[in-house]
């Protein structure tokens, strides 16, 4: 016991502060601080890396883990499915209907009255929607009809949508028909009213056009205002939807059922429902399921998809493969949810807190039809009508890698936020380099001479830059304004360089007209840049949590480039750099066709992925250019 | 058996010798076809209590009379003689009563869930309310039903609505009687329900016309529902009227689209024997107007109207066949004057908009009592009510607005007008509504679920010429409730299902914010170079 007590002793003796506490925390804290800033560009390099790497890494298959059902009470894949042959006679009836109707080319109106009469003789209510769109690029104008069965014994409040628009979303709804899921759907309404087991009113909507439809279907139904919409009211009202399954089956038969989950602005729908679907696909319907229109490497039927430039002993290794799987699953989710689009007719409903996704049909010869899809669909209305509440246990935060693997949060978003960090750590040594000035002189006392090193302030002109950084982002809005214009729209090939070297001219002015510098004050462009690289890194941080693939596509642009900005020593480096920063900043006008399409989304669906690009994208990177032409 | 029964019916008649009073009990079917191929059924079982007035409410604290009933059911009886209740009527309902396709129901009260309400004298020595809340839970243990939880926060009394349908008796001249109202749209009713049901019937489900009501086939009904109504009407005493209604669909078993209906078909059952205590029991089957096929042949028809006198048979069964197969018509004959849809609407979850589409079909002027109950967590912008024709705000279609505001926690608010809608029209009605902030103890167990709101009740006003709204004269001037849909709100619900994660960021959050601005408040900062001896 004594020993014991003689050994804690020693022990404590040996980490007692020889001097006073208060002066060895402050030394200890001042030794971290200054190893901490000698160190801060290696830091930085460190987690630019880190961040780059772990982005790299997304689609490697030691990541994530295996899907699982979280609410108990969907109970996917449980039931005995009732629907057979019977009733795929009876779609293949409803199909020759739509394509004598396709072939006599009726217009819309006509198209929803067939359809509204057909779900009148089913014995169910129906209506017909008017509605238009009024747009720069074209108005629109169609006519929706929709049915809705009555729950039986339900209190007519809660209700699930079963829907297919007429244009199927096959390159992105380009004019493909889906004929085959409107005649599901019709084919369904038929079947499901003979069970008296339905909890929740059924709605049928049969939406016009590819988006524009459902769209404006949606917003009447929730009574949201939108001004360019003219919409006639729905006659037929039921319950709060929960849940909503887009059918889309545009070609004769089917190998694959794809998923497709992204809507608008980058919300995605609750995972419990892309789980229970895909384990009812394979275990009740046996049809294989992907994500989107890709298919499995492991698919004998799939044409190799791995770059070229792989040598050939590295492209039929199955890692590659399968990584190159993963990374295209991950690139197409990128592709929608950076960009805000929805990736089929679900993505429309998420604005409204249903969670909704689209079952495609992936085309082929064979071998599943109308047979599977209706028991996987039936099923699935089976497992949405388990539902008490709405879908609230599972994830809303996913990447999902391949049908049954995803990314938890946790796993992807810590690869933009490294990359924040480190622009911000840049952003505030700049600051910190604005404020003091180093000098150093060398002091000769008599025998030695030391060097002496001083630290003195330095004014930041912090209103200037702050003008500066509005110019620019009133500069973006301008352009945003102008874009929108129907005079931009129809002349586009004229007015993109127009408007790309009036840009690029704004910055020179600002850099001539003023410049308050006096003697002993901080470079402007130093200033900026700290003030540039701290709101760009707080805005990705922002943007991780509400569309992390946008927040991944800004730190890909923004983390190197504006963290290198700077006016060089030579004027010919300086101005390539700063026309290399407007080219980043503005080159998307070029893209003609991009850019119409994310005005349109703009306009008719309020995707706020043009206005961001233009309000908060380019002005950040017209400040970097700024930063390179200012003097240093 | 025969000799248990002839023992049975000397009792009966031994014992209304002793007890004085008369009872009777009676019961009927009918059954209609409907437009949309469907078929309403419903049970009416009625018995009477001749000669007894209600209990006056000023002698509760005295001894009761001894209750001694024949037919009449003592479970229900007690219940009503200890809360000194006038009049009571109790439905629970399943589905959505389609009044554009089935036209008027029967039995008028069809409003989603379980719907309460009760006249009770005043003057006793114990509260109206208490005597209410007795009886709340009281009915709840006997029908197996969550009554209780129509407490205060649910109770309303809307006079101008609701008027006695029996008479209200006058103690020593004073027929002070109040009103209470609750109903609750979230009630499941089901077998739990039946069960005592059944067992206030003199013959349970084990003979005579109860004996159809087979859980298995009732409760597959496209709607179901139990009512039990009481009154007093006067002279003839005390009515008890249990009833059951249920629309059925012969078309969905039906392969060959035909919508032919018997007895055993709807109900998997046929009448073995007749109840021997009825005194009347009768099957009425509505005649349609095409060519149809019944048997067996009707003892009686009246007009539309074709009866059979079952008591006394010994095994009954009813079947209509039509020759033809059904086709679904894209529009139907209503015989109900509007038809109204409901709904709320709006993404958020702080505000909202309570709409109506109310259309008149009739070609004459259509005066209506509109009234809401609601819940306080949906709380109304009163002055955003407009009434909309054809687009236009009208301001002549919505008069004698009674309101009481809701107050939060405890009272709903009861919202009752008089609407005039013109010959064939649509009349859209709006207000927005604010969706309260609820504490978290005060969200129900499925909180994701949302809120279920009670249906409106809309009346139509049959002769305007009375301008005294009283109880006697409402009961002539106002025709049958409309019940609308049931709403489910969403309102503000925190992720019950992550308590700890949320307790912990919070607490965590709030202690570094504390102990940081703390530390700041309460330290005194000092410069001390690092080779300088620290000041004691």
């Amino acid at each position: 016991m004594h020993a014991l007590r003689t050994a804690v002793l020693k022990f404590k003796q040996r980490f007692k502060p020889k001097q006073n506490a208060t002066i060895t925390r402050l030394k200890r804290r001042k030794a971290a601080v200054s190893l901490f800033t000698r160190h801060l560009t290696h830091l930085m390099i460190i987690l630019l890396a880190v961040g780059y790497l772990w982005l790299l890494i997304l689609p490697s298959s030691r990541l994530g883990r295996g899907t699982y059902m979280d609410e108990n009470a969907l109970q996917p894949a449980q039931v005995n499915t009732y629907w057979n042959w019977g009733d795929v006679n009876a779609a293949d009836r409803y199909l020759e209907q739509l394509e004598s109707l396709r072939d006599s080319n009726a217009t819309s109106h006509q198209r929803s009255q067939f359809l509204k009469n057909e779900f009148l003789k089913l014995g169910l209510a129906s209506a017909t929607q008017k509605y238009s769109f009024i747009s720069n690029q074209g108005d629109i104008h169609g006519s929706n009809a929709y049915a809705i069965l009555a729950s039986p014994r339900g209190p007519r409040n809660e209700a699930m949508v079963i829907s297919a628009s007429w244009l199927s979303r096959s390159g992105e709804g380009n004019g493909t028909l889906n004929l085959r899921g409107v005649s599901t759907v019709l084919a369904l309404a038929r079947f499901l009213q003979n069970y008296s087991l339905w909890a929740k009113d059924i709605i049928f909507v049969i939406s016009d056009g590819y988006l524009d439809g459902m769209h404006a279907w949606l917003k009447v139904y929730h009574e949201t205002q939108q001004s360019n919409l003219d919409a006639e009211p729905l006659e037929l009202a039921s319950g709060v939807i929960w849940t909503a399954l887009n059918i889309d089956y545009p070609g004769h038969s089917f190998s694959h059922l794809g998923l497709f989950f992204e809507g608008l602005n980058g919300r995605l729908p609750n995972q419990d429902l892309l789980n229970s679907v895909q384990r009812i696909a394979r275990y009740t319907g046996q049809v294989p399921v992907t994500v989107y229109d890709h298919l499995d490497w492991r698919d004998s039927s799939k044409q190799s998809s791995e770059p070229s430039f792989l040598p050939s002993s590295l492209r039929h290794n199955s890692e590659v493969k399968e990584f190159t799987y993963r990374a295209r699953n991950l690139i197409r989710n990128f592709g929608y949810q950076a960009k805000g689009r929805a990736s089929g007719v679900h993505g429309l409903y998420h604005q409204f807190r249903i969670d909704a996704i689209t079952i495609f049909a992936v085309p082929a010869t064979g071998p599943h039809g109308f047979h599977a899809l209706g028991r996987i669909v039936e099923s699935s209305l089976r497992t949405m009508n388990n539902l008490l509440e709405r879908l609230h246990a599972s994830f809303f935060f996913y990447l999902l890698t391949t049908p049954d693997r995803f990314m938890k949060i946790g796993n992807y978003l810590p690869s933009a936020v490294l990359i924040s960090v480190a622009m911000i750590f840049r952003g505030l040594r700049c600051w910190v380099d604005a404020g003091w000035k180093l000098n150093q002189r060398i002091k000769d006392d008599g025998d030695s001479s030391s060097d002496v090193i001083t630290w003195t302030r330095r004014k930041r002109h912090v209103l200037h830059v702050l003008t500066i950084m509005l110019v620019t982002h009133s500069l973006g809005a301008a352009i945003f304004l102008s874009i929108q214009s129907s005079l931009f729209l129809n002349n586009q090939m004229f007015f993109v360089p127009l408007i790309t070297l009036a840009t690029s001219l704004v910055p020179f002015v600002i850099s001539r007209v003023s410049d308050p510098r006096d003697e002993g004050s901080a470079p402007i462009w130093l200033v900026l840049k700290a003030l540039n690289l701290c709101s760009a890194s707080t805005v990705i941080s922002t943007i991780t949590v509400l569309n992390f693939s946008l927040a991944a596509l800004l730190a890909v642009t923004l983390g190197l480039s504006l963290s290198f900005s700077g006016p060089s020593h030579s004027k010919l480096l300086s101005l390539t750099k700063y026309i290399l920063y407007v080219f980043l900043a503005l080159g998307w006008l070029f893209f003609y066709v991009e850019t119409r399409e994310a005005i349109w989304q703009w306009e008719i669906l309020s995707v706020w992925f043009a206005p961001f690009v233009c309000l908060v994208y380019t002005p950040l990177l017209l400040q970097a250019g700024t930063v390179c032409i200012l003097s240093s | 058996m025969r000799l248990a029964l002839c023992w049975f019916f000397l009792f009966l008649v031994g014992c209304s010798g002793v007890y004085g009073h008369e009872e009777y009990f009676n019961e009927n079917l009918k059954i209609s076809s409907l437009q949309d191929g469907r078929v309403s059924t419903t049970f009416s079982f009625e018995t009477i209590l001749k000669g007894v007035p209600p209990r006056d409410p000023r002698l509760l604290n005295a001894p009761d009379s001894s209750q001694h009933y024949i037919v009449f059911p003592l479970a229900l009886g007690q219940i009503l003689r200890e809360y000194a209740v006038t009049e009571l009527h109790l439905t629970l309902n399943a589905g959505s009563w389609n009044y554009e396709r089935w036209g008027y129901p029967e039995e008028s009260g069809v409003g989603t869930g379980a719907e309460l309400w009760a006249w009770m004298g005043a003057g006793a020595p114990m509260s109206i309310d208490d005597r209410w809340q007795g009886l709340r839970n009281a009915l709840a243990g006997l029908f197996c039903a969550s009554l209780g939880t129509l407490d205060e926060q649910r109770t309303t009394s809307p006079t101008h609505s609701y008027f006695p349908h029996g008479i209200l008796p006058s103690w020593n001249g004073s027929s002070a009687h109040e009103l209470r109202h609750g109903s609750m749209p979230s009630e499941h009713v089901c077998t739990e329900n039946l069960t005592p049901f059944l067992k206030l019937l003199p013959c349970k489900s084990l003979s005579g016309i109860a004996s159809l009501l087979n859980p298995h086939r009732i409760f597959d009904a496209d709607w179901h529902g139990l009512g039990i109504h009481v009154l007093w009407s006067g002279e003839s005493g005390i009515k008890v009227r249990l009833s059951f209604q249920g629309v059925m669909d012969p078309l969905r078993p039906s392969i060959s689209q035909k919508r032919d209906w018997s007895l055993e078909s709807l109900f998997g059952r046929s009448i073995e024997r007749s109840c021997p205590a009825a005194n009347s029991s009768n099957i009425y089957v509505t005649l349609p107007s095409e060519a149809y096929n019944i048997s067996p042949e009707p003892s009686k028809i009246v007009g539309q109207l074709a009866s059979y006198d079952i008591l006394g048979d010994k095994s009954f069964n009813v079947a209509m066949k039509w020759p033809r197969s059904f086709q679904y018509s894209p529009s139907y004959e209503t015989s109900v004057p509007i038809s109204v849809v409901r709904t709320l609407r709006g993404a958020t979850q702080a505000s909202g908009k309570l709409s109506l589409v109310i259309s008149n079909h009739r070609s004459t002027p259509q005066s209506l009592v509109y009234l809401e109950t609601m819940p306080w967590l949906v709380q109304f912008q009163l002055h955003t009510l407009h009434a909309r024709v054809d687009g236009r705000i009208r301001d002549d279609v919505i008069s004698n607005i009674s309101y009481m505001a809701p107050v939060p926690h405890s009272r709903p608010a009861t919202f009752q007008a008089e609407l005039r809608l013109a010959p064939r029209s649509v009349t859209h009605l709006t207000m927005d509504v604010d969706k309260a902030f609820l504490r978290y103890t005060e969200h129900p167990p499925d909180a994701q679920r949302g809120w279920d709101l009670p249906p409106a009740v809309l009346i139509p006003i049959l002769s305007d010429t009375e301008d005294n709204h009283t109880r006697s004269s409402n009961r002539q001037r106002l025709g049958q409730p409309i019940y609308t849909s049931t709403l489910l709100v969403d309102v503000a619900t925190p992720d019950f299902s992550m308590p700890y994660n949320v307790i912990i960021f919070t607490c965590s959050l709030i202690a570094f914010i504390f102990g940081s601005v703390f530390n700041l408040l309460t330290r005194k900062f000092v410069v001390i170079g690092p080779d300088q001896p620290p000041e004691k």
